[in-house]
């Protein structure tokens, strides 16, 4: 998180040749490190990603094969339809029940997690065993909980006589439905990060804090909060890029339904793609999703970044 | 969403290396002469049952036979599977054989890399009269027959005899017509018998069912069977409006309830006892059985069917194998082999008593396991009488549509916008007849169908 930053001022100034060469030389160095991952990225990403850029100017064969050229038709296709601009939608609003949810309830339980009392670890295991369940068993998971005939939720409401919900099937719960359970699915991942973090916070500051006459809250707030800023500041980043990419719990709990009210644009890029074969129009799908999260990460990092303090 | 952006690369990718794994794997054994010839089957068979079933067959049939070796491999869901192949058909990274469903039939044909069954029928001389006529009429494209039906099946309704009982109504005498489910779900509802009367799952194969079952046609040009269709026309005339608004009717007056589009749900429900009927495959017959385990009696009946509608009747659903063109000669006899083989008369009837799916043969009911069965739950012999009572027509041989998948996906948006009060049911037809003609015309156009 600290790229940007100069490394050790130099104290002592070699001459400018001296300097030059061991600057190529360190280059040379970091590229030989960087190697191999460049080709896997060359590789797996970026030769994909302009493919996909070639794809989607062409109205392709149900087998993949560049068919007619359209230029920009597949993508004046979307803007123009109705149910892409809803896919936006549901796709901001996925993130926004989810993204403030998932660290909203994190940071509490990893604040419990990091006390220090006998048996700690069990709770730190409890709070964060989630990061080991697959997205796949935790949708089949909630299938059964959101059941409205044999599902807990929906047994409860009868309890207190409250008429049952269709989670999966109204159009109104459905979205929210499948939010809890990606929030669900992800607390356990934001509570080993905050965790991570807080144990990282120094008990000095925080003792200097109390013996300022800071209370508990005065330390959270001015102590913690800030020390663990780049953790949170990096869940926040991770969800959104991951919540925008959600595809597993969608296919197995509605399949984007009821009415499209869960139908994000992976979801919808999965159906063009490996169901409809309109492989042209779900590549032009793909680089408008991959435009948006560049400009959503950039925003986090022009808004929010300026709150982080990084140590 | 780099993920996605790569993942048909990577597919295609993974295929290569598959189908490098399998040429290297087979090499030896080409070389080795003489030695089993070995294939590779796709199927989709999943579950506990699908896959213990399959496996059986493989293995008695690699012990009956020295010289072909059949390795199954699961390929997950039926559009998994078609998918899997799409991505490798024109290469030679196909399995020998494929199962692939009912709907993919018009696909397979069109994508040119598949060697038609009728080639080995007629140099086998091969009998095909000991087939169902339905199953012929519904897998035969241009009097052709390209792939050799495997686990066939139509929709029934499943109800609850305990329930009937209890609400009124004659436990043997399930209801016929879309008036007389309403009435009964009603009756269920009303009595307190039940708070479901009736579960249907949005699936767009049952709106096909009973459009057929009404005479009605799904697309044109004969459904697709008197040349290519070039467009649908269930939205045109009143048997589609009519489907749409009973169901709709039915869940706005609290009598029937929508389980979502998973059938998994409303079988749920109606083996845990919440729901007194459902519609579903006869292929499940054999778990909701097991499901209720004597906790209450299953009924089963015809899918409702107008009374005049004369000409009316069930399609086939379930899947075909289907032999490759990518993979070598030998390769393909052998597959022809594995497929006669699973369609003999012992096999086919270890697998209707095992699931509910009915042979595709008449002599398979001469088998003792399945007399056993059928004496022990004559439920088992609903859906094949369903299928035999329906004429053979245009509307019962089911409509052939390369993008089938699609257009089912898009029905079920329209049987949701109606069920959900969002959309007229004419609305939501003409909404998504207009969308699956765009697809069409798309598919026609880049395959060079016309």
């Amino acid at each position: 998180m600290s790229g940007g930053r100069p490394v050790g001022p130099a104290r002592d100034v070699p001459r400018a040749r001296v300097r030059a060469q061991a600057d190529l030389r360190a280059l040379a160095q970091a590229g030989a490190y960087l190697l191999p991952s460049l080709v896997v990225f060359c590789v797996f990403v970026f030769y994909p990603l302009v493919r996909n850029l070639e794809l989607s100017l062409y109205e392709t064969t149900p087998f993949g094969g560049l068919g007619l050229f359209t230029g920009a038709g597949n993508y004046a296709q979307l803007l123009g339809s109705p149910a892409f601009l809803n896919s936006l939608r549901v796709t901001f609003l996925f993130a926004l029940y989810t993204v403030p949810a998932g660290i909203a309830l994190g940071l509490p339980l990893a604040l419990l997690a990091n006390r220090r009392i006998r048996g700690i670890v069990v709770y730190r295991t409890a709070y964060s065993f989630t990061i080991a369940v697959s997205i796949a068993a935790a949708a089949l998971i909630w299938h059964w909980l959101l059941d409205p005939n044999v599902g807990i939720l929906d047994y409860l409401l009868t309890l207190v006589h409250l008429p049952k919900v269709g989670w999966l099937t109204d159009p109104r719960w459905a979205l929210p439905a499948v939010a809890a359970t990606t929030v669900w699915k992800d607390l356990g991942f934001n509570v080993v990060v905050l965790l991570a973090a807080l144990q990282g916070v120094p008990d000095e500051l925080v003792e200097a804090a109390r013996i300022d006459g800071a209370g508990q809250w005065g330390v959270f707030r001015s102590v913690v909060v800030p020390a663990i800023s780049p953790a949170l500041f990096f869940v926040g980043v991770v969800s959104t890029i991951g919540v925008v990419q959600s595809f597993g719990q969608i296919h197995i709990l509605t399949q984007g339904g009821p009415l499209d009210s869960t139908n994000v644009i992976v979801y919808s890029i999965y159906r063009n793609a490996f169901f409809n074969f309109r492989f042209g129009l779900a590549a032009a799908q793909a680089m408008i999703l991959f435009v948006l999260v560049l400009v959503l990460t950039g925003l986090q990092f022009a808004v929010f970044e300026r709150w982080v303090t990084y140590q | 969403m780099r993920a996605r952006v790569t993942r048909r690369e990577l597919l295609k990718r993974a295929g290569a290396v598959a189908g490098g794994a399998v040429a290297a794997g087979l090499a030896p054994a080409r070389v080795r002469a003489q030695a089993a010839t070995r294939i590779v089957f796709w199927h989709s068979m999943g579950g506990n049952l699908g896959e213990t079933v399959v496996r059986a067959f493989v293995n008695r049939f690699n012990a009956s036979r020295s010289d072909i070796r059949v390795e199954a491999q699961y390929q997950g869901s039926y559009d998994d599977a078609i998918n899997k192949l799409r991505a490798s058909i024109q290469s030679s990274a196909v399995p020998a054989i494929a199962q692939v469903y009912d709907i993919g039939t018009r696909f397979m044909i069109d994508s040119k890399g598949v060697v038609p069954v009728q080639e080995f029928i007629d140099r086998d001389k091969f009998d095909l009269g000991v087939l169902e006529p339905n199953i012929l009429a519904y897998y035969r494209v241009g009097g052709r027959l390209y792939s050799m039906p495997f686990n066939t099946s139509t929709a029934i309704l499943y109800y609850n005899k305990d329930m009937f009982k209890k609400a009124g109504l004659n436990p043997e005498q399930p209801p016929r017509t879309f008036e007389e489910i309403e009435e009964y779900a009603t009756r269920l509802t009303q009595s307190g018998v039940t708070r479901s009367g009736i579960a249907l799952a949005i699936y767009g194969w049952f709106f096909e069912q009973l459009l057929a079952r009404q005479g009605a046609l799904y697309a044109n040009h004969g459904n697709g069977r008197d040349a290519p269709a070039t467009a649908v026309v269930f939205h045109e005339e009143e048997a589609g409006v009519r489907i749409l608004e009973w169901w709709a009717r039915m869940v706005k007056a609290g009598v029937a309830t929508n389980p979502g589009r998973a059938t998994a749900a409303s079988q749920r429900a109606f083996a845990a006892g919440q729901t007194a009927m459902t519609a579903d495959s006869t292929a499940v017959l054999a778990s909701l059985l097991r499901g209720a385990g004597g906790k209450f009696a299953v009924g089963t009946g015809y899918f409702p069917k107008p009374p005049a509608a004369a000409n009316g009747g069930s399609i086939v659903g379930g899947a075909s194998v289907w032999i490759l063109k990518g993979r070598p000669p030998a390769e393909q006899q052998a597959a022809w082999e594995f497929a006669k083989f699973i369609t003999a008369p012992a096999q086919q009837a270890a697998w209707y008593v095992g699931t509910g799916y009915f042979p595709i043969r008449k002599d398979a009911y001469r088998e003792p396991v399945a007399r056993e069965t059928l004496a022990k739950s004559p439920q088992f012999l609903t859906a094949i009488s369903e299928l035999r009572s329906s004429p053979i027509n245009r509307a019962t041989q089911g409509a052939l549509l390369g993008v089938f998948p699609e257009a089912r996906q898009k029905v079920e948006e329209a049987i949701e916008a109606t069920v959900l009060g969002r959309k007229t049911p004419k609305q939501a037809l003409d909404d998504a007849a207009r969308d699956i003609n765009q697809a069409i015309a798309v598919y026609n156009r880049t395959m060079g169908v016309s």
